[in-house]
C-alpha cells in the first residue's frame, strides 16, 4: 500500500503524540542512537547482507546525481536548481527496482519513504521532515525483519552517514532551499539527526567537550569521524565567510541555538537533550508531521479520522486545508550554499554574511 | 593537548533569565540632535501637532530614553514593553485600515529582525522624523533581533505618530511567529512568552494598508479577489489575528504573478494575481502604483506588471546568508520615485545576549 498523509488537525496530532506508533518510532531512534554510543564513523562493525545492499542502493542515488548535472541558469538564479527535479524523477522511477534487491515485500511502501527522503520535488527544498522519512524507511526494513538490533551500528555509522553525505551533495549541487526555515533560531538549516547521533558518538569522549565546537581546527580535524563535528564544519564552511578583515564569524551570529547548546555540561546532556528536542520540535510539530505518511508498516492510529479528499492536495497545503499555514510561509529563500557559491563566482566577496 | 581552555565560556548562564538592569530615571535626557525635529519640519507637519500634543513631557522623556536604549540594540525590559504596547494601542487603534499618508515619504519592505540593517536603512534614507517613513510589515521572525527591531519601530511610531506608518505583515501574527523565530527569540531573551504575547496582541491594531496621496496603494502582500475597491478595505474589521482566508488574509499574503488572472498561491494562503488584475485595480481606484513587500528580490526592489506593481525588500543578505541587496523607495512631493539600495551593515562585534543552556540540555 502506498503510504498517505493522515495528520491534518491539532486533534490529529494529539492522538499521534500519544500513539504506540509514535513511541515505536522514537524508540527506534533512541535504540539506534544508543547503538553508536562512543563509536566513530570509522569503527569496524558487522556488515550484514542487507546493509551491504543498502550501501549499494545509495550508490545508485549518487549515480543518479551524476546523470543530472546543473546546466540551466547555472550562475544566475540563487534559488533551487530545476535539475533537482530530474534527479528526483530518476530516483522515483528506479527506486522500486533498486530496493527489490533488498525486499520484494511492501516494495511500494518502503520506496515511498525512500523517495521522500531526498527532499521536495516541487519546492526544491529539504528539511527535518524529509530526513525523518529516511528513518521511517529504515524502520520499515526493521519491521520486515531485514535489519535487527545488531545491525544498528552499521545502519547508522555506514548507511545513515552515507545518506547524509549524499544529502550534502544534493544541497551543494542543486542549492536545495531549507524547508520551513526558522532563520537564526533553528538548530540547523537542513538536519537534525546527525546532531542527535553525533552527540551519542561523543558521549564518552575523554577530551572533546560540547564547547569544542568553537575550535574550528578541532572541528575540521574530527569532522570525518564524528557527525556532530561534520555538521559544525559544514556550517563553518557555508556561513562563515571572511568579512574583509580575514576575520571568521562565530556561530553566535548565525547559529545561536548551537552556541547555546555548547554550554551543556557534557555530551550525555546533549545526547539526551537532542532526543527530547527532536520529540517536541520535529515529531510533535504539526507543520512537519502533516507531511508524515502512514501505510501498513507504519500504521496510522485508528482514532485519527479520515479527512475529505478535497482537503488533501498534492503538496499538502491547499486552500481548504484544516491545518496551520505556518509550515510554508512560502517565501523562496536561497540556501547559504547558493549565496556563497554565487558570491564566489561573481568574485564579489565584500558582502559579509553569516 | 588541553581541549578545555580553547574558548572562554564565563558568560554561561544556566538557570535565570538574563534581564539587563535598566534605570529609566537616570537615562532621561534629551535625545541626540539627529532625532530632534527641526523647526522647518514642524511647520510642514501641520497634522502632527494634534497627536504629538497628546504626548505629555514625561511620556516623551520615557520614549526618548527607550529609543536611546534601543538604538544601542539593547532590548527594553518587560514592564517597559508593557507600557510601550499600551501607549501604542492608544495611537494605532485610531488609525484607519487604509491609513492616509502624505508625500514626501520613504517606503520600506521586510526587515525581519535585522536590527543593524534597519539602522543602516535610517542612515541611507535619513533619520526619522526628519524623513517620513512607511514600513510595509514583517518586522519580526528569522533574524536575531526581532525584539529590538519591533520595539524600536513601535517606539518611533508612538513618539512621531505622523512621521512614521507601520503596516502589518503576514509575520505580525501569533501563529506565524510561533514557527519562524520571534516566539523562540522572546523566550530566549526574556525567559517567558509575556513579551511575545504583548507584541502579538499589539499587532492586531496595526493598519493593514496605506494610501500615499491617494495614488500609491501600499500593503504587505497584494490584492484579493474579494476586494475591488479601496473602500471595501475600509469596511473590514482588522482588529483580530490574521485570518486563514478572506480579504484581510489575502492583502497580507498575495503575490503578483506572470500569469494573468487569479491563481492558487503556492504559499497556502492568499492568491497570485496577474497584470490584468493589477491594472484593473489601479484603474478602478485611480491609482498610479501598488507598492508591496513580502518577497525576497535580489536587487532590493523589483517591478512587475509593467510598472503597476513594485516589490520592495529591505532586509539585505536576508537570513544572514541570501546575498541580496536591500532597497527603499523615496517618493517626493512631485511623486518622483527614487530607489536607494544598500548592502548589509558592518556587524558591531558579537551579539551581547548571554549564552544560556536550553532547557532540553540541562
Amino acid at each position: 500500500m502506498i503510504p498517505i498523509n493522515r495528520i491534518y488537525t491539532k486533534n490529529d496530532i494529539e492522538i499521534w503524540k500519544n500513539s504506540q506508533i509514535h513511541e515505536d518510532i522514537l524508540k527506534f531512534i533512541t535504540d539506534t542512537q544508543e547503538a553508536i554510543d562512543g563509536k566513530t564513523n570509522g569503527t569496524d562493525c558487522e556488515i550484514s547482507n542487507t546493509v551491504e545492499k543498502l550501501l549499494k542502493v545509495l550508490d545508485h542515488v549518487s549515480e543518479a546525481i551524476e546523470r543530472h548535472p546543473v546546466v540551466y541558469e547555472k550562475d544566475v538564479s540563487r534559488f533551487g536548481k530545476i535539475e533537482f527535479k530530474d534527479f528526483y524523477k530518476d530516483v522515483e522511477k528506479n527506486s522500486e527496482n533498486w530496493l527489490s534487491e533488498i525486499s520484494n515485500e511492501s516494495l511500494d511502501e518502503i520506496s515511498a519513504y525512500f523517495n521522500e527522503s531526498w527532499g521536495n520535488y516541487s519546492r526544491i527544498d529539504y528539511g527535518s521532515g524529509h530526513e525523518l522519512n529516511f528513518i521511517c524507511f529504515l524502520y520499515c526494513l526493521k519491521q520486515l525483519g531485514l535489519i535487527s538490533a545488531q545491525d544498528y551500528p552499521a545502519v547508522i555509522l555506514k548507511v545513515f552517514t552515507k545518506y547524509i553525505f549524499i544529502m550534502r551533495q544534493l544541497q551543494k549541487i542543486y542549492w536545495l532551499e531549507p524547508a520551513g526555515s526558522h532563520g537564526v533560531w533553528g538548530l540547523d538549516d537542513y538536519h537534525f539527526l546527525p546532531f542527535l547521533y553525533g552527540a551519542s558518538q561523543l558521549s564518552s569522549h575523554p577530551h572533546l567537550k560540547p564547547k569544542s565546537i568553537h575550535n574550528s581546527e578541532l572541528v575540521e580535524m574530527f569532522a570525518d569521524q564524528y557527525m556532530y563535528f561534520e555538521c559544525i564544519n559544514f556550517i563553518n564552511n557555508i556561513k562563515t565567510v571572511n568579512n574583509g578583515n580575514n576575520e571568521k564569524l562565530s556561530l553566535r551570529w548565525h547559529s545561536p541555538m548551537l552556541d547555546d547548546i555548547s554550554t551543556a555540561k557534557n555530551w550525555t546532556k546533549v545526547k539526551e537533550g537532542m532526543v527530547k528536542m527532536y520529540n517536541v520540535e520535529v515529531l510533535n510539530k504539526l507543520p512537519i508531521i502533516q507531511h508524515f505518511k502512514f501505510g501498513e508498516l507504519i500504521k496510522c492510529p485508528d482514532e485519527i479520522p479520515e479527512h475529505e479528499e478535497s482537503e488533501i492536495d498534492e503538496v499538502g497545503h491547499g486552500h481548504d486545508h484544516l491545518n496551520t499555514w505556518g509550515d510554508c510561509c512560502g517565501i523562496k529563500i536561497p540556501s547559504a550554499i547558493a549565496a556563497s557559491e554565487s558570491l564566489k563566482r561573481s568574485g564579489k566577496n565584500q558582502i559579509p554574511f553569516d | 593537548m588541553d581541549l578545555d581552555n580553547d574558548v572562554p565560556m564565563e558568560d554561561v548562564e544556566e538557570q535565570e533569565t538574563h534581564t539587563s538592569p535598566t534605570s529609566i530615571s537616570s537615562s532621561i535626557k534629551p535625545s541626540n540632535s539627529s532625532k530632534t525635529i527641526t523647526s522647518q519640519q514642524q511647520d510642514s507637519a501641520t497634522t502632527s501637532a494634534k497627536s504629538s500634543s497628546q504626548l505629555d513631557s514625561s511620556s516623551i522623556g520615557l520614549l526618548d530614553s527607550w529609543i536611546e536604549k534601543l538604538s544601542k540594540c539593547e532590548p527594553l525590559n518587560e514592564s517597559d514593553v508593557k507600557k510601550l504596547c499600551d501607549m501604542a494601542i492608544e495611537v494605532l487603534q485610531f488609525e484607519e485600515n487604509v491609513q492616509p499618508v502624505q508625500v514626501p515619504v520613504t517606503i520600506c519592505g521586510d526587515v525581519h529582525g535585522q536590527f543593524h540593517d534597519l539602522m543602516e536603512l535610517f542612515k541611507i534614507g535619513g533619520p526619522c522624523p526628519d524623513t517620513n517613513y512607511l514600513f510595509m510589515g514583517d518586522y519580526v521572525d528569522r533574524g536575531y533581533y526581532s525584539v529590538e527591531t519591533v520595539s524600536y519601530l513601535v517606539c518611533m511610531k508612538v513618539r512621531f505618530p505622523n512621521r512614521i506608518t507601520i503596516l502589518r505583515g503576514n509575520h505580525e501574527s501569533r501563529q506565524i511567529t510561533q514557527v519562524y523565530g520571534f516566539y523562540d527569540e522572546c523566550l530566549r531573551k526574556y525567559g517567558s512568552a509575556t513579551v511575545w504575547k504583548l507584541f502579538t496582541d499589539l499587532f492586531d491594531y496595526f493598519p493593514i494598508t496605506a494610501l500615499v496621496d491617494n495614488k500609491i496603494f501600499c500593503l504587505h502582500g497584494g490584492l484579493s479577489p474579494m476586494i475591488e475597491t479601496i473602500d471595501q478595505v475600509r469596511e473590514l474589521n482588522r482588529i483580530q489575528e490574521v485570518p486563514h482566508e478572506g480579504p484581510m488574509c489575502d492583502l497580507l499574503w498575495s503575490d503578483p504573478d506572470d500569469r494573468g488572472g487569479w491563481g492558487i498561491s503556492p504559499r497556502g494562503a492568499g492568491f497570485t494575481f496577474g497584470q490584468d488584475i493589477s491594472e484593473q485595480f489601479n484603474h478602478t481606484n485611480d491609482l498610479s502604483l501598488i507598492a508591496r513587500a513580502h518577497q525576497l528580490v535580489m536587487e532590493g526592489f523589483s517591478w512587475s506588471h509593467q510598472e503597476s506593481v513594485v516589490t520592495i525588500f529591505s532586509a539585505p543578505n536576508y537570513c544572514y546568508r541570501c546575498g541580496n541587496q536591500a532597497a527603499i523607495m523615496e517618493v517626493d512631493e512631485q511623486h518622483n520615485r527614487q530607489f536607494l539600495q544598500y548592502d548589509p551593515s558592518v556587524r558591531p562585534g558579537e551579539p551581547t545576549v548571554t549564552r544560556k543552556t536550553p532547557d532540553y540540555f540541562l
